[in-house]
Parts: structure tokens; C-alpha cells; sequence
């Protein structure tokens, strides 16, 4: 069964196009990831599921059934802002969304366990990573089958990324489906089952993350790090990240001595060099030219 | 109609008002500010005015005697005047000039020898007239002092020509002593103007300006709350989530309105204790005219609320309700009475909602008019108020659509 089935979706905001006819499906049970750079469509597309927002065609499929107001009450949705009311409490934020979807009393118990959170605090003093779980809370009040996370762990630190996943996997576990945006390739690799890559409203490939990087062939990754010059001499196609740089290339044992020397020639100084597997920002560069952030 | 959201709403918005500390600031320092500032101007019944005279007295027995009696009027206690003496005029025009002193008393100099010898006695008092207001009063406090001063010399006058009166006069004419004093009376002093004062008719300034209070709640709190709280939850995403959910907009709306309702009550009893506690005397609205109260209410919600969700835009919000707000409060009878506002801004009062509903409560609980009377003009302030809602209603609905 799928749990999401969305063909040809487009959407525009005023002249500009958004959505250009995106295809999807999301299996049941599985955690499904929407990666893509900023602007390439992903709220738009989590927004049209979870809030309603109006689209201008396509079909959308909740269990096999057209999406409502009543389907939509399958979705919880944890958007990237946080909703809670900053001058209430966890507790108090739970009861109030609860009201609005007529959840039950002792589910707010149950979710404040669950998530170790502070229930007398007001929300404006929570972390970053407790207002996240505040957030993911108010979306499981009702119990839904599918989750929807929008950049769940921008700005968190790593620890509370971490800790994070584990919440998402769990919920994958007990039989959820989850579908969450991000920009964060890691997360993707780490997290997702398949993956969905997305970019300026159309999404340009699907499948699970082995299968993406296959989409690079027997190409390696090299990276180098340090203060770089001269990379315009480079023959191979590569992306600048900070103070690093991936090229990507066939044959590293003989691309490697030839980069390194062009690079030093225009002095550079090397500190790093690694050769790695692909990732799937490396498949992002390959299908778009460009890098994920 | 789901009255678990609305219950929801109403108890969040409650909480988030008493936890925000500019609300608390508009919804009770500021009216409390307004109740204080209009009672202690003009509310409080007859509070003492001392008035400031420069006096230019050549030094004769009876300008002295004037200035003296002057120097001591008091009313509850308090002086009428405060008097300085001038060498001479010009040294007296200046300070006039100045402000230093409202208004001028010249004695000339053959004040003493008239008066002395029977004849009228000539005192000229120079104004500043810059300030109308200022001038009716002094002017009227002055006039009021000389005109008591004048009887008490015509009753001195009197006894004395009542002495050079020859007893047979009496016999021959069939006349008392007293029907001759009525005479002289009558003919220095032809009409008698004789002062009461009634008490509650007019109802005392202090009440007028409570519901001048109230008025003003309807003209900023509550014009401005549920607009900008709306406006508030579009900007933080929470109204997206809110219709993303079984709430329907209805539910979302009342729930709003209530907790608006409700704090505008509770600041409305505030005012009303504070002006109690103050100035001693307030006004508690009968149930007709909390009835009046909650649908003018219900007016200026929706008016908010509608020129909030056509502006989208918290901003331009406040300023569009200031803008029309402030001359409203002047103009719709709302602290200043219709009866002294000029004529054309009488019809303001008379057909803007607010400055009809405040009549209305005034004209029920001020001055007792029966309910009855007042049935057509609180029809016209409910059919405002459900036009109005139904407006509101639509720019609300309108609103959501266009939100992306
Ligand atoms: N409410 C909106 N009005 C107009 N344009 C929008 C709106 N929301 C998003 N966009 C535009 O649509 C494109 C996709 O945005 P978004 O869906 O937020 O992408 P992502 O979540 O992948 O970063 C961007 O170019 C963005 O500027
Ligand atoms: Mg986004």
C-alpha cells in the first residue's frame, strides 16, 4: 500500500512556478527523504499536504484516497518554524493543540514522557532541540499514520541531531511512515530508505541511497583540504565546500598526483587528502552542476 | 460549531494576555491613564480655582478695604485669589503680559473720593483674552467678586439714606420702613438672579467621562486586539495550522472574540473601580447597558478585524485604526459632550456607531431615559455591528485564502 501517491503536482505562486509536475510515491512504513537544495520546492510540496495549500493541478493519494480534510488528519506535520505559543507552557501548548483536534487528555501524558520534556516551561525557554520535540509532540497528538518533518534538524547541534534520527527511527519502527525535507545530505544517507532528489520544483531522481550513488558509476570522490589556489587548473569536475574540495573522478591513483601538482604549483598548502565513496551530495553536483547548499 | 476549539482558543488567548506585558499596559495602565487625566480635568464637580490678580492701588480707605476682603475669599477653604500689588500700571501690564497674573485691578485715583461722597466708583480690570476659556472664567470669578462687593455698599448706602428719610414721610404715603428698603432694592438692583444647584439630573462629570472610558476601550483596545492577534498568528505560521485542523473558522472567530470580550470586561470594571476609588463616584452599567456595551463591542472588533485582514499588515493596522481613531475621539461625542461640540461635527456623534452606542448608554444609565426610548437607537448601533461582523467575517475568510 502506498501511503502517499502524488502524480504530476504543480503549483504556483503568482508567476513563478514552484512545483513544475512532481511524481512521488511513498511506501508504507517507510522513511522517505525529499533532499534538495534551498528554494527547490520542499515546503511547497510538504505544505500542500499537511496545511492545505492550494495547488493548481495534480493528483494526490492518501492511502488511496484523495487528499481532505478528513486524510489530512492521518498527516502530522512538524513544520521547520516552530508553532508553539511562546508565552505557554509545553503543557499548556499540548492542551490547546489537543483541543483544536479534539485529542484525548492522556495523550499529552503520554507524549511529555516520551520526549522527556519540561512540561511547566514556557516554550520561548526551551533549547532548539526541546522546541523541535515540542513541535513533534503537537503533531503526534492525534495519533497519525503518516509524519511529515520539514528540515527537522536545522540548527540543531549534533548531539540533538543524533538524538533526533533515533526519535524518527523509532517511528519508523513502530510501523510509521515518514517523509521529511532536508538539505543535509547526511541526513538523508543516514535516515532515509529511499530518497527523493529535488530541484527547482521537479524532482531529478529516486531510489535508495545505494542505488543514487550507482547513479556515479565507478567514479570515486577525492578530497582535499587546505588553503587551495589555482582551481580553475583542475580537469576534473569538482565542488568547493568551505576550505575543501570533491572532485570527482575514474581512476583516483592516477588523477590524484596530477591535482596535487597543479594545485601546489599555484600555491596552494595541502593539508588533507582523502579518497572516498560517493555521497549524495556528489550525486546532487553530478545531476545538477551545482552543490547542495 | 466546535465548542472544544473554541474553549481552546478562548483559554489560550487568555493566557497569552495576562502573560504579555504590553496588552496589560493597553488594556489597563492606559484607560486608567485616561480615566485620571479626564476626571481630574474636568470630572471632579467643583474643584477650587485660585485666581491670580495684580492690583494697582493708589492707597485709599476703600481700596484698601476691597483688596483686603479679596485677599480673603475662600471656597472650602481654599483662597479665591492670589493677590500682588503693582506701583503702577504699566509694571502691572507687563506681568499680565507675562502670564504671571490673570487679569489687573486699577483703582484710579478718585475711586475713594467718589465712593466717599456718594458717587459711582469707577475700578478698571484689564484681560488677557488670548485664551477664551481662560478669560471666561476669570473674568466671570471677577465680575462676580465686584458685583458682591457693590451689594454690600448699596445695603451700607441704603441704611444711610434711610436716616435722612423724615418720620411723617411714613404716616403720609401709609408706608413701613421696610416697604421703602424694597423700593431702594428693588431700583438699584431690578432682577434678582438667585443660584441652586440639583444634584444627579445632569449626572456628574465623572460618570460622563467612565463611559467616555468605555468609549475610548472601543476605539483603540478593542479595535486593535483581535485584528493584530490575528495578524499575529498569520505571522507566526500558528494560523495556517489552525485551519490546517478540524477548526473551523466560525469556531476560530468566536473563540477570539470571546477572550477579546472578556478582557475588555475585566479593564472596563478596573476603569470603573478606579474612577470609585478616585473621585469617589463612578457608574455601573445596568444590564441594558452592558448590552450596549457588548454589541458596540462586537462593532469595533469586526471593524479591526476587517481593516487588519485588508491590510495584512500589523503596521499599517495601528496606524489606519489611530488614524480614524483619533479625531473619533473627539469628534463622536466620546470625551467631549455633543451639545458643546460645533455643529458639524454633531452628525459624527449621531450616526458613527461608536458615538450612538456611547449616547445610547449615556441617555440609559446617566440619565434614566426608560429603555424603551431607546429601543431605535440601540437597533441602529446591532445592525452596525452585525453588518460589520458579516464584513469582518468575509475579509477574515478572504485572508486565509489568499495566505501562502
Ligand atoms: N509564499 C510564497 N510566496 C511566493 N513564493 C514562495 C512562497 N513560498 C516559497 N516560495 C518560492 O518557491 C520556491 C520554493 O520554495 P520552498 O518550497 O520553500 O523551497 P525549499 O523548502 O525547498 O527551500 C522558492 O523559490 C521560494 O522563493
Ligand atoms: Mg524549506
Amino acid at each position: 500500500m502506498m501511503a502517499l501517491r502524488i502524480k504530476g503536482l504543480r503549483k504556483r505562486y503568482g508567476d513563478f512556478e514552484a512545483l513544475k509536475g512532481v511524481d512521488l510515491e511513498v511506501r508504507e512504513g517507510e522513511i522517505f527523504a525529499l533532499l534538495g537544495p534551498n528554494g527547490a520546492g520542499k515546503t511547497t510540496l510538504i505544505r500542500i499536504l499537511a496545511e492545505g495549500l492550494a495547488y493548481d493541478s495534480g493528483e494526490i493519494k492518501v492511502f488511496g484516497k484523495e487528499l481532505s480534510r478528513e486524510t489530512r488528519r492521518l498527516i502530522g506535520y512538524v513544520p521547520q518554524e516552530s508553532i508553539a505559543y511562546d508565552l505557554l507552557t509545553v503543557r499548556e501548548n499540548l492542551e490547546f493543540y489537543a483541543d483544536l483536534y479534539n485529542a484525548s487528555r492522556e495523550r499529552i501524558g503520554e507524549l511529555i514522557e516520551l520526549f522527556s520534556l519540561p512540561e511547566k516551561k514556557k516554550a520561548k525557554e526551551l533549547s532548539g532541540g526541546f522546541k523541535r520535540r515540542l513541535n513533534l509532540a503537537i503533531a503526534l497528538l492525534y495519533d497519525p499514520k503518516i509524519l511529515i518533518l520539514d528540515e527537522p534538524t536545522t540548527g540543531l547541534d549534533v548531539p540533538s541531531r543524533r538524538e533526533f534520527w533515533e526519535i524518527i527511527r523509532n517511528f519508523r519502527n513502530e510501523g510509521k511512515t515518514v517523509l521529511l525535507a532536508t538539505h543535509y545530505m547526511e541526513e538523508a544517507e543516514e535516515l532515509a530508505d529511499r530518497v527523493a532528489v529535488m530541484n527547482e520544483g521537479k524532482v531529478i531522481a529516486t531510489g535508495t541511497p545505494g542505488e543514487l550513488k550507482h547513479l556515479i558509476g565507478e567514479e570515486s570522490i577525492i578530497t582535499i583540504r587546505g588553503l587551495l589556489k589555482g582551481l580553475e587548473g583542475i580537469g576534473y569536475p569538482f565542488v568547493e565546500r568551505g576550505s575543501e574540495i570533491r572532485v570527482r573522478v575514474r581512476n583516483p591513483r592516477e588523477a590524484l598526483p596530477e591535482i596535487v601538482e597543479i594545485l601546489v604549483k599555484a600555491g596552494s598548502s595541502v593539508k588533507e587528502i582523502k579518497i572516498e565513496e560517493p555521497t549524495l551530495e556528489d550525486v546532487f553536483v553530478k545531476l545538477t552542476g551545482r552543490g547542495l547548499e | 460549531m466546535n465548542p472544544r476549539a473554541i474553549k481552546g482558543i478562548l483559554i489560550k488567548d487568555l493566557k497569552e494576555v495576562r502573560r504579555e506585558k504590553m496588552v496589560v499596559f493597553w488594556v489597563f495602565v492606559f484607560p486608567l491613564m485616561w480615566v485620571t487625566l479626564m476626571g481630574g480635568l474636568w470630572g471632579s464637580p467643583g474643584s477650587p480655582v485660585t485666581v491670580d490678580v495684580g492690583i494697582v492701588n493708589p492707597g485709599g480707605n476703600f481700596s484698601t478695604l476691597i483688596t483686603g476682603v479679596m485677599e480673603n475669599v475662600t471656597i472650602n477653604g481654599t483662597h479665591l485669589f492670589d493677590v500682588r500689588e503693582f506701583p503702577d500700571v504699566s509694571s502691572g501690564l507687563e506681568a499680565l503680559k507675562r502670564g504671571s497674573v490673570n487679569a489687573l485691578i486699577l483703582f484710579p485715583k478718585d475711586f475713594d473720593a467718589n465712593i466717599s461722597s456718594g458717587l459711582q466708583g469707577k475700578v478698571v480690570v484689564y484681560f488677557d483674552r488670548t485664551d477664551p476659556q481662560d478669560y471666561q472664567i476669570v473674568s466671570s470669578i471677577i465680575r462676580s467678586f465686584f458685583s458682591g462687593v457693590g451689594r454690600e455698599f448699596r445695603e451700607r448706602k441704603m441704611e444711610m439714606m434711610m436716616a435722612y428719610i423724615p418720620g411723617e414721610y411714613f404716616e403720609t404715603y401709609n408706608l413701613s420702613e421696610e416697604r421703602i428698603r424694597e423700593y431702594f432694592l428693588a431700583s438699584a438692583e431690578p432682577i434678582a438672579l438667585e443660584e441652586r444647584s440639583v444634584r444627579g439630573e445632569k449626572g456628574e462629570g465623572i460618570r460622563f467621562y467612565v463611559t467616555g472610558f468605555i468609549g475610548i476601550q472601543f476605539l483603540f483596545a478593542t479595535m486593535l486586539s483581535i485584528g493584530s492577534s490575528v495578524l499575529e498568528e498569520i505571522n507566526k505560521g500558528t494560523l495556517r495550522r489552525i485551519a490546517a485542523s478540524p477548526t473551523t473558522p466560525w469556531d476560530f472567530l468566536i473563540g477570539k472574540s470571546l477572550s477579546t470580550l472578556i478582557t475588555i470586561t475585566v479593564s472596563i470594571l478596573v476603569g470603573i473601580a478606579y474612577a470609585r476609588l478616585v473621585f469617589g463616584s463612578t457608574l455601573f452599567p445596568s444590564p441594558f447597558g452592558w448590552l450596549i456595551i457588548f454589541t458596540a463591542a462586537v462593532f469595533s472588533m469586526s471593524l479591526g478585524l476587517a481593516i487588519a485582514m485588508l491590510t495584512r499588515s500589523e503596521r499599517s493596522t495601528t496606524a489606519i485604526v489611530n488614524l480614524v481613531s483619533m479625531p473619533l475621539l473627539f469628534l463622536a461625542g466620546i470625551v467631549i459632550p455633543a451639545s458643546i461640540m460645533p455643529e458639524w461635527a454633531r452628525p459624527i456623534a449621531h450616526y458613527f456607531p461608536l458615538g450612538r452606542a456611547l449616547k445610547v448608554l449615556r441617555l440609559s444609565d446617566i440619565y434614566g431615559r426608560p429603555t424603551g426610548e431607546l429601543m431605535g437607537d440601540f437597533t441602529y448601533v446591532l445592525i452596525w455591528s452585525v453588518v460589520m461582523a458579516v464584513l469582518a467575517v468575509a475579509s477574515y475568510a478572504w485572508a486565509i485564502k489568499r495566505m501562502e
